[in-house]
């Protein structure tokens, strides 16, 4: 509180205009100049004594209007100290006589303990402190005022006379407000008591300023004119503590209370001081109504772009500072950008405050984890797009954080602004993210939310277009990989129509793959920082792979190598691999590539959490709670729901092209030993719809395939494809491919070829030549594609049996062993095992072990540089995506 | 046929000497407009220094018109500048008459002491070197290419492999050799050069990228050797195939060199071996390049589709025939893709048609049979013929579940031994020792 008076307008105002005009001048209680001239050096000793005495003394009446009386204390004590170092002067120059000042200090004091003391409510309300303060103070000073007795009684005398012989030349307030001190005794009430002592204080203030007459505040201006009228009031009803004045005060307080939470923008320039009422009153207005628009400057002010620019830097130094209000700093900013726009005042500060507006709108959230609240998101939107549409459209403003405050240039063109345009779209982009993911997917809500992705868009659209005109490409880098989130996850039909050769869009039309490629072959040019370059990587393969391109995908995927590294990137990095991996999977899907589709999902879906691993929802956690900031964590990671990827197509894609590779294998190794589980999912949805006894028509989608897979064990395609092809799946996962029509009789294709393998395999024993055209009226296949299959599998040695041209058939060779036989190869193939070993464990011992490993490994890679190890693609790459993969996996379970 | 002709884009890939003989294949050919490419070729010359070749052109170009005579000036300006070049490099060109001299530099260690031996000896001044690689430039501009190999003979033999002309003088020998068709010289620049670029860290500086342009350049250069030399088709398979580096940079640049490839490892009976690895790269690649070549190669091996194969067979023989790098093989590569295609059928049927067979492999039946015959004779196919049904009914028996078993346990009893003797010996050993 002791900040209260020394912050108020008035002193700090004074002081400003003081320090201009002033500045040799002692600030209190100063002497005439001649003096000073004639006698400086004996009396610099007494100024500096006095000087202190009288700043002691301005602290006492301080505190003494706050009632802080353990202050008053300290402060009391060292005045005693003060007025001893001090006595030596004293009975040098006042020839022993205590100076005047000094006794009315005491004589004040004294009648200010006294009535603090008599007035036994408002001792009670002090708090235990003060109150022990009080009485301890009350004593010291009738203690002191003892030496002074004689002083004191002369002065109460005569109060009137002025405190020194220098200052008789003091205008008259000062012997006004003396006379008024004995009055003052006589209220008894505190409040109002204290009113008339802040009157004088302000009085005294003004005092201390001899010369000054019109730079004193508006507030003391004000005080003096109240002060008469006050004054006659005291005069003629001297009993009363008038209500009226106390409300007054009251009224002031707070307003002063108001003035000192934003002092710095009330500042008033001091040619508008003379109009003190008006703004007198509109502050009280302001007072009334706290949601009225905070007026700026006067009505007649004279605005101009200095003006407008310290009034912005007021404003903003009081950002991110505890007690400003937020909501109140982004009015204030408005309301200057509608005084600077009806001024004129040029573009350049145009930008400015609304790039500071836009920070306080970004302040207005104290905390980052939540999102901001919708009306600001509007407005920021707002005055983003009209902030980019500014600067664009002229192009001779220059926003850049390389700009310092110095080289600001906001007059005359080229302006030159300090700021970050790119941060703040960065930002308003993870804002806008937040915001979705605040909001319930499946609300109305979020549709409305949504429909603002295409202004972000927009936004960032003309940030691109703003900062390719400076052409600095670390923040073109930047602000591409932000266009390309935008971009990456959504399905452009043109493309695909393009491709087809579709009239309906022009060949030369610009696709969003083509503008993918653009932007992200730019990112892979300048980028200088890994992640930038990986994320678009991972954004383009997903892009090519939403739209079919899947060579493209698998070329960039194989070039990146990126499944070497990713497992040491941050985690959204690696979010964004998965979602890459699982299109791919679906891409790959689609063209048919079962294999690499099944490769490309296995690791998403072996875990069992796909949704987690795409960021898709967090799942409970069985062994394990999350603490509540691994939650917040994990919240933040999430995906917003339109960005999410179906999860029950993914599986089913994944179902069944485990289906399709798993089935022939299971028949065709039905008798060995070694045989190897290709995908654990899938085969344990096929163990438990065995294991049940009985077993219903399929309902879910997992069913239908394990349905299907059963169908497809006996070679039934017919039913294996109704099992996957049906209204049911259709609804569920078929339609939503885009070509869906293509994409089933893909399917029926495939699962007629692969339900003829499974055939052959499984009932080859029970023929001894069947004939391709039967084969072929059976699966309702061409007698080429028939032909082709057995030949596939007879040249890879998975089918004993040759084809007998003439007669069109396949000629079993019987080659297959008995159950005795493949036994006995089984056992042989153990006893070969256990050799094996048994050289290994002696290799082990001699220590050539671990070269041989060592050689082993680098067969599987080849550390080419570029295009590198493209060729093992489907050889040990494939292994190797898994096993990094499920490392990763691995390391997403830790955090 | 200009749909399968490469000419274009192996023309990026090719110095501008080196597409002359492929012009010239071509205007025989007659496939393109004849004036077309006579302009091509005027083109090309405009940047070279062969003047009386383009003006030889021109006149074909148009009869009419008389030489310009800026064509004149500037002949006269070559040969003043070849002059010039040739007093400032005099002393070495003296060297090089001395045939004693040059033998003595053969037999020099490294360039260091030969220029210590050459400049205590001869006056020779290693700035000479400079304007000797400039001559030899200039000599190939003006198309005397043996004069300029023997100049970068010498200019290889001084140079030290980190300066900045090795590389170029390594590039010229080897388009000098190609040109002037020593192709046993030509093999030996061509592997000097791979070596240069393949060495690592490599000894001009490139990046990944001019990495991979030097590779591609190598690559299309090294067809004119791998198709005239006798041993290049052993080499193309070894080099395209089974180094990365190389399959990289045809993958990623170049694709259509997978003909010349495919070609090779077709011709080439005792690499058969070969076909799978280069099946699985025409695969990958099918989406960016894919040709009768490749596509028969993927009908037969993929997809068994024989007529499929049959078809781009016949269509492979226009290709080859327009081919300025294979025409020479074509009879070749016509025989062995029969029997592939034959041997292929073999091993997925055990009883054929003769007219089937003819058919399929472009033959008339008794053509087919005499063909059936020979195999037989010359024990690559066990098989008989029924000349009565006008079967061939083949002769291989698969492995029994008896013989797998046989052939499966063969070898443990040999190696179980082999461990025994092992550990006994280190036994033994341990004993020695420790009585010792």
């Amino acid at each position: 509180m002791s900040r209260f008076f020394a912050g108020s307008d008035t002193d700090s105002d004074s002081s400003s205009e003081e320090e201009q005009i002033q500045r040799p001048q002692v600030p209190v209680y100063t002497f005439s100049d001649d003096e000073e001239e004639v006698k400086r050096v004996v009396r610099s000793a007494k100024e500096k004594r006095y000087e202190e005495l009288t700043n002691i003394i301005k602290q006492i009446r301080n505190y003494k209007k706050i009632k802080d009386m353990s202050s008053m204390l300290n402060s009391f004590e060292e005045l005693q100290k003060a007025y001893l170092k001090a006595a030596p002067v004293v009975l040098k120059e006042e020839n022993g006589q205590t100076p005047r000042f000094f006794i009315r200090c005491l004589v004040e004091l004294e009648d200010f303990i006294n009535e603090m003391w008599e007035d036994r409510d408002g001792r009670k309300n002090l708090s235990k402190n003060n109150s022990k303060s009080l009485g301890s103070m009350r004593q010291k000073l009738r203690k002191y005022l003892k030496d002074f007795e004689d002083d004191v009684a002369k002065f109460r005398e005569n109060p009137e006379q002025p405190d020194d012989e220098e200052e008789e030349e003091r205008p008259e307030a000062e012997p006004d407000s003396d006379s008024e001190l004995p009055s003052k005794s006589q209220f008894t009430k505190a409040p109002a008591k204290q009113q008339v002592v802040e009157d004088k204080d302000e009085s005294s203030d003004s005092d201390d300023w001899p010369s000054d007459t019109d730079s004193s505040s508006e507030s003391s201006d004000d005080d003096e004119g109240k002060y008469t009228s006050m004054r006659e009031r005291f005069l003629k009803r001297p009993g009363g503590a008038t209500h009226e004045d106390y409300e007054e005060k009251e009224r002031r307080k707070e307003e002063r209370r108001k003035e000192r939470k934003d002092k710095d923008r009330r500042k008033m320039p001091k040619d508008e001081e003379e109009d003190g009422e008006g703004e007198w009153e509109t502050v009280q207005r302001g007072v009334a109504i706290p949601s009225e628009k905070p007026k700026m400057f006067a009505k007649d002010a004279e605005i101009d772009l200095s003006l407008v620019i310290k009034k912005l830097s007021e404003i903003m130094a009081a950002r991110g500072k505890k007690r400003t209000d937020r909501r109140e700093q982004i009015e204030l900013l408005h309301e200057l950008q509608n005084v600077s726009d009806q001024h004129q005042l040029g573009p350049a500060i145009y930008v400015k405050i609304k790039l500071a507006i836009i920070s306080a709108i970004f302040d207005y959230n104290p905390k980052v984890s939540d999102a901001m609240k919708p009306e600001y998101w509007l407005k920021l939107l707002e005055r983003m797009s009209e902030c980019l549409d500014l600067l664009l459209s002229n192009p001779q403003l220059l926003v850049s954080d390389t700009v310092t405050e110095e080289t600001e240039n906001l007059e005359e063109a080229p302006y030159r602004i300090r700021g970050c345009v790119l941060t703040s779209v960065e930002r308003l982009d993870d804002e806008f993210i937040k915001l979705l993911k605040e909001c319930d997917p499946h609300s109305n809500e979020y549709v409305e939310r949504l429909k603002d992705e295409a202004k972000v868009s927009n936004i960032i659209d003309k940030t691109m277009k703003y900062l390719e005109r400076s052409n600095v490409s670390s923040e073109l880098c930047r602000i591409y990989l932000r266009k390309i989130e935008h971009l990456y996850y959504k399905f452009d039909p043109k493309v695909l129509q393009q491709k087809a050769g579709d009239a309906s869009v022009p060949k030369d039309a610009v696709t969003s793959v083509q503008e993918m490629e653009k932007l992200c072959k730019f990112i892979y040019a300048k980028d200088s920082t890994d992640r930038l370059r990986t994320r678009a990587i991972l954004s383009h393969i997903y892009h090519h792979a939403l739209h079919d391109n899947w060579f493209q995908a698998r070329d960039l995927v194989l070039m990146s190598h990126l499944q070497e590294t990713i497992q040491h990137s941050d985690p959204s990095t690696q979010i964004l691999y998965n979602r890459m991996m699982a299109h791919l999977g679906l891409c790959a899907f689609r063209h048919a590539n079962i294999k690499d589709a099944h490769n490309c999902l296995v690791d998403l879906m072996m875990t069992g959490k796909p949704k987690e691993l795409l960021a898709q929802g967090l799942l409970p956690q069985r062994q394990h709670e999350r603490s509540k900031e691994q939650e917040k964590i994990e919240k933040q990671r999430q995906m917003p729901f339109h960005m999410h990827i179906n999860l029950e197509l993914l599986e089913c894609v994944y179902l069944v092209s485990a289906m399709l590779i798993e089935i022939p294998y299971m028949a065709a190794h039905e008798f060995d030993a070694r045989r190897r589980m290709i995908s654990k999912t899938f085969y344990q949805q096929l163990r438990s719809s065995e294991r049940q006894s009985l077993v219903g028509p399929p309902e879910s989608m997992r069913e239908h395939v394990v349905a299907a897979a059963k169908a497809m064990r006996n070679g039934n395609w017919s039913a294996c494809n109704n099992f996957i092809i049906n209204e049911k799946m259709n609804a569920k996962v078929w339609d939503l491919f885009y070509q869906a029509d293509q994409v089933r009789a893909m399917l029926t294709k495939l699962i007629k070829e692969e339900s003829l393998r499974t055939y052959l395999f499984t009932y080859s024993h029970v023929y001894d030549s069947i004939s391709m055209a039967t084969l072929a009226e059976m699966f309702e296949l061409d007698k080429a594609v028939v032909h082709s299959t057995i030949s596939k599998m007879i040249i890879n040695e998975e089918l004993m049996a040759s084809l007998d041209d003439p007669t069109q058939t396949v000629v079993m060779h019987r080659s297959e062993p008995s159950r005795l036989q493949s036994l006995a190869l089984q056992l042989a193939d153990k006893v070969n095992n256990f050799v094996d070993s048994n050289e290994r464990i002696l290799e082990t011992k001699q220590g050539n072990f671990f070269l041989r490993g060592a050689n082993q490994v680098r067969v599987g890679f080849v550390p080419g540089n570029f295009r590198g190890d493209r060729q093992n693609y489907r050889g040990s790459t494939n292994q190797n995506w898994d096993r990094q993969r499920r490392d990763r996996n691995r390391d997403k379970d830790n955090y | 046929m200009a749909k399968f002709d490469l000419t274009s884009k192996m023309g990026q890939y090719l110095d501008r000497h080196l597409v002359f003989p492929l012009l010239e294949f071509l205007s025989a050919k007659g496939i393109y407009n004849e004036t077309e490419l006579l302009k091509a070729k005027l083109d090309i010359l405009s940047k070279t220094n062969m003047i009386d070749y383009a003006i030889d052109i021109r006149k074909q170009l148009y009869p009419d018109e008389e030489v310009p005579e800026d064509l004149k000036q500037r002949r006269i300006h070559v040969v003043a500048q070849l002059q010039e070049l040739q007093q400032e490099v005099e002393p070495i060109l003296q060297i090089m008459g001395d045939d004693e001299v040059m033998k003595n530099m053969e037999n020099m260690r490294d360039s260091k002491t030969l220029i210590n031996f050459l400049s205590k000896d001869y006056k020779f001044e290693i700035e000479m070197i400079d304007s000797l690689h400039k001559l030899a430039k200039y000599r190939y501009e003006c198309g005397n290419y043996s004069v300029s190999t023997s100049y970068l003979y010498f200019c290889m033999l001084v140079l030290p492999p980190n300066d900045k002309n090795y590389l170029s003088a390594l590039w010229g020998k080897f388009a000098s050799e190609i040109l002037v068709q020593n192709w046993d010289s030509a093999l030996e620049d061509l592997n000097k050069l791979r070596e240069y670029i393949d060495s690592s860290p490599n000894q001009f500086g490139g990046n990944s990228l001019q990495l991979l342009q030097q590779r591609t350049w190598l690559i299309h250069w090294s067809l004119f050797v791998f198709f005239n030399h006798a041993m290049g088709r052993e080499l193309i398979i070894e080099m395209f195939l089974y180094r990365p580096h190389y399959l990289n940079a045809i993958q990623t640049m170049c694709p259509h060199i997978l003909r010349y490839l495919a070609t090779a490892v077709i011709i080439n009976r005792g690499r058969r071996s070969a076909l799978k690895d280069l099946v699985k790269v025409i695969q990958q690649e099918s989406y960016t390049y894919r040709d009768p070549i490749t596509e028969f190669l993927e009908h037969l091996y993929v997809n068994f589709d024989f007529d499929g194969a049959r078809q781009k067979l016949h269509e492979c023989q226009t290709v080859l025939f327009n081919d300025f790098f294979l025409i020479s093989c074509l009879d070749e590569f016509v025989e062995n893709a029969r029997l592939m295609i034959f041997e292929t059928f073999c091993r997925i049927h055990q009883c054929i048609s003769i007219s089937m067979l003819a058919e399929k492999l472009n033959m008339n039946p008794d053509e087919a049979e005499c063909w059936i015959v020979n195999l037989i004779r010359n024990a690559r196919l066990d098989a008989k013929i029924d000349s009565k049904l006008g079967h061939v009914v083949m002769g291989a028996q698969p492995l029994s579940p008896y013989q797998q078993l046989i052939e499966k346990i063969d070898s443990l009893s040999v190696r179980s031994e082999t461990l025994c003797g092992l550990i006994d010996r280190k036994l033994k050993a341990r004993t020695d020792v420790s009585g010792l």
